[in-house]
């Protein structure tokens, strides 16, 4: 069965962690690989939850109403900001309407007048009235037979949290960038705003509660290097901020309360593995040539923040095959101006010059969510008003990222991809808005990238299925394999139930691959991929054998794909392909790739999956 | 002439395929800051202010399902005139 968004199981709230026998195992999902052994902090994600209790005096009601007052005028005050930004940036479409919601929530009824009445009858200060009233609110929520109506009650925490925080004091982003050293991060769920903020140096691994393997958090964490495990369900309740634990991101195995013998066994382990990351580096320098010389594969870096190109450059990436421009949008209140983001795209395009840079427009909805935008929940987001389609949607927006990256592809080698297109009026769309912009800037005497080259993501079956039509629009194809597998295989890859179900090397998969290929090589476009599943040792070979072009992963990942790519032949991978397309499911497929890699690189299989 | 006093109310059905869904409600709650009369919706014997959105949405009116509304004080008959017109066809374009 499928489930839905809201099907998430929830939390059972138990007050402190007890204390649990030496060496307690928890099991979860390894999706970083690396060991992490230090110290935990706890973050939990609303405010709600460490909101302090506290009975007022008969003289301080009259103070805490007042500072009730005002934190709700802020609220509002900000709210209408934000709403005037996007007034300002676009006619007002049809989303506006939900800052409009939440304006008039902060003065509703229920929440202020019963928070009122909560300070000055029940004399609870402000943060536990605001809170108490919110659990209600939203309990009366829960008993609504109706979904919509029932995702509502997320619109009473988004505001109530809102005016919770402010009465806090604290900022309304968790405070993830100033972690102390050496933290193991212990959090319910990483929102790709929250990992934005993570500091690679501080941070020695992440434990979370729900999550899958291609959940942003876990993507994240594996660009920047980080040891994950995510889907351990209660581990936030189990730990304190404080506590030893083993974070093994290759087994997504988690050791509370370790002994001497245990830390010891783990510490050998990572040594051995940091010998062997040591010696790989080597080949990034090299070029991707198969053995025989006859194909050559360009390998690229994915990043998603300017900071990590000295990472990728260092494991050898020929250029950035995706830059994903939604975390200067994330984790903030307003929307990035023009020169904000082109200052961004320019710095990443001059530190690759003359290698490209694949910068893609901005691919927000779905399970990304900026607060700027206010964009009203969906129940089903992935197939909802996302990328492409919401920035033709709201093209003001639009225009102003196409001005920034378009100006800054003066200054490198830029390509431009449009995500989640799935037809081809799309592709006529956006094209006229990049002409529109170009003539623009043109009359400006602005300059910027006249050649850039016009690409996008194919990860809508519906693009496979045609092209050959779109090919005959654009410079080049990528494939965005994460969001193709989903759709394709009608997974959530978020949903720990049925992600089990989402396997990259599912006959269809393969097939889709191919068809794009074909269409891009009838029509001389090149065709990348940039999903997760490019950088996977494992597919490597049947990868060179389909005859993508181009292969962008995780920066990480970059030398021990060179070095495969190095030690086969072409004629072996188009075999091997061959085989490969003969079988009947993907288990079986997985089995013959695992075992084709095992054969002849066992040490590296081995080291690989550490 | 109406008094102060008297009661009005109008059975409506709700017009629109998503229900009383957030939108509606905002533009109710916007509606009757224009008006200084009381007006409530009443639903199964639940009875609402319509100035509350979380108390509209709570209504859980799902679409062709029956709504009395019920005003007074001044201006009630507007009021209740608006008011009824955003239920029966939603207050956008999608006219059924």
């Amino acid at each position: 069965m499928v489930q839905t968004m809201s099907d998430k199981q929830t939390v059972t709230p138990e007050n402190g962690s007890q204390e649990f026998p030496q060496n307690t195992i928890l099991k979860g999902v390894g999706v970083s690989v690396g060991i992490g052994i230090g110290q935990v902090v706890v973050m939990d994600r609303l405010v709600t939850e460490i909101c302090p209790c506290r009975i007022l005096t008969p003289e301080e009601i009259g103070d805490e109403l007042a500072r009730f007052e005002n934190a709700v005028q802020e609220a509002e005050k900000r709210l209408n900001t934000i709403k005037s930004h996007i007034v300002a940036d676009h006619p007002l479409g049809d989303h506006s309407y939900i800052l409009d919601t939440h304006i008039l929530l902060l003065r509703d009824k229920m929440l202020y007048e019963g928070t009122r009445r909560g300070i000055e009858q029940g004399r609870q200060n402000a943060e536990w009235a605001l809170s108490e009233v919110m659990s209600r609110i939203s309990t009366a929520f829960e008993s609504v037979d109706d979904e919509y109506i029932r995702e509502r009650a997320k619109d009473v925490y988004f505001v109530g949290e809102r005016v919770l925080r402010l009465l806090l004091g604290v900022s309304t982003e968790k405070k993830i960038h100033q972690l102390p050293g050496n933290s193991i991060l212990v959090v319910h769920d990483l929102s790709p705003a929250d990992a934005a903020q993570i500091k690679r140096e501080s941070v020695l691994a992440i434990a979370t509660d729900i999550g899958g393997r291609t959940s942003h958090s876990a993507i994240m964490s594996r660009s920047l290097k980080i040891p994950a495990v995510t889907g351990l369900e209660k581990i936030c309740r189990m730990v304190k901020t404080g506590d030893t634990i083993i974070v093994d991101g290759s087994t997504g195995l988690v050791i509370l309360n370790p002994d001497a013998e245990m830390m010891f066994r783990y510490r050998q382990r990572q040594d051995l593995l940091r010998n062997y990351h040591q010696s790989l580096l080597a080949y990034g320098r090299l070029p991707a040539v198969t053995r025989d010389g006859s194909r050559t594969i360009k390998i690229l870096a994915n990043i998603e923040l300017v900071d990590e190109i000295d990472i990728a450059l260092a494991h050898g990436c020929e250029g950035i095959g995706l830059f994903r421009t939604e975390y200067l949008f994330l984790g903030r209140e307003d929307l990035p101006s023009e020169e904000e983001q082109f200052e961004a795209y320019r710095a990443v395009l001059a530190l690759n010059k003359p290698s490209p840079v694949t910068i893609r427009t901005l691919d927000i909805g779905g399970d990304k969510i900026a607060s700027s935008l206010n964009l009203p929940p969906e129940t089903n987001p992935a197939m909802g008003l996302r990328a492409i389609r919401l920035c033709l949607n709201l093209k003001g927006l639009f225009k102003t990222q196409l001005r920034a990256i378009l100006r800054a592809a003066h200054y490198g080698n830029c390509r431009l991809l449009v995500p989640m297109i799935s037809c081809i009026t799309e592709i006529h769309s956006t094209k006229a808005i990049i002409a529109e912009v170009k003539a623009e800037l043109g009359s400006e005497g602005v300059q910027f990238g006249e050649d850039t080259k016009f690409g996008i993501l194919v990860e809508v079956p519906a693009a496979v299925a045609i092209a050959d039509l779109l090919a005959r629009e654009v410079d080049f194809f990528s494939i965005g394999t994460n969001d193709l597998i989903q759709y394709a295989l009608a997974i959530d890859r978020l949903n720990e139930h049925v992600n089990y179900l989402y396997d990259t090397l599912h006959p269809a998969v393969l097939r889709l691959i191919r068809q794009v290929v074909n269409a891009g090589q009838a029509y001389g476009v090149s065709v990348a991929m940039c999903g997760e599943m490019a950088g996977d040792p494992v597919n490597v070979p049947i990868l060179v054998g389909l005859g993508i072009d181009e292969l962008s992963m995780n920066a990480l990942s970059i030398p021990l794909v060179k070095k495969l790519i190095r030690s086969i032949s072409y004629d072996d991978c188009l075999e091997l392909t061959h085989q490969a397309f003969q079988m009947q499911s993907a288990q079986e497929i997985h089995d013959f790739l695992e075992k084709w890699i095992f054969e002849k690189f066992p040490g590296d299989y081995f080291l690989s999956q550490q | 002439m109406m008094t102060e006093s008297e009661i009005l109310e109008r059975t409506v059905v709700i017009g629109n395929e998503l229900g009383l869904h957030a939108r509606v409600a905002t533009a109710m709650v916007q509606t009757m800051k224009n008006h200084s009369c009381h007006v409530t919706l009443v639903k199964n014997g639940m009875e609402v202010d319509a100035r509350s959105v979380l108390g509209l949405l709570l209504l859980a009116a799902t679409p062709g399902s029956e709504l009395i509304v019920r005003a007074h004080g001044p201006g009630s008959q507007e009021a209740v005139e608006q008011i009824s017109r955003l239920l029966e066809n939603n207050g956008s374009d999608h006219v059924r």
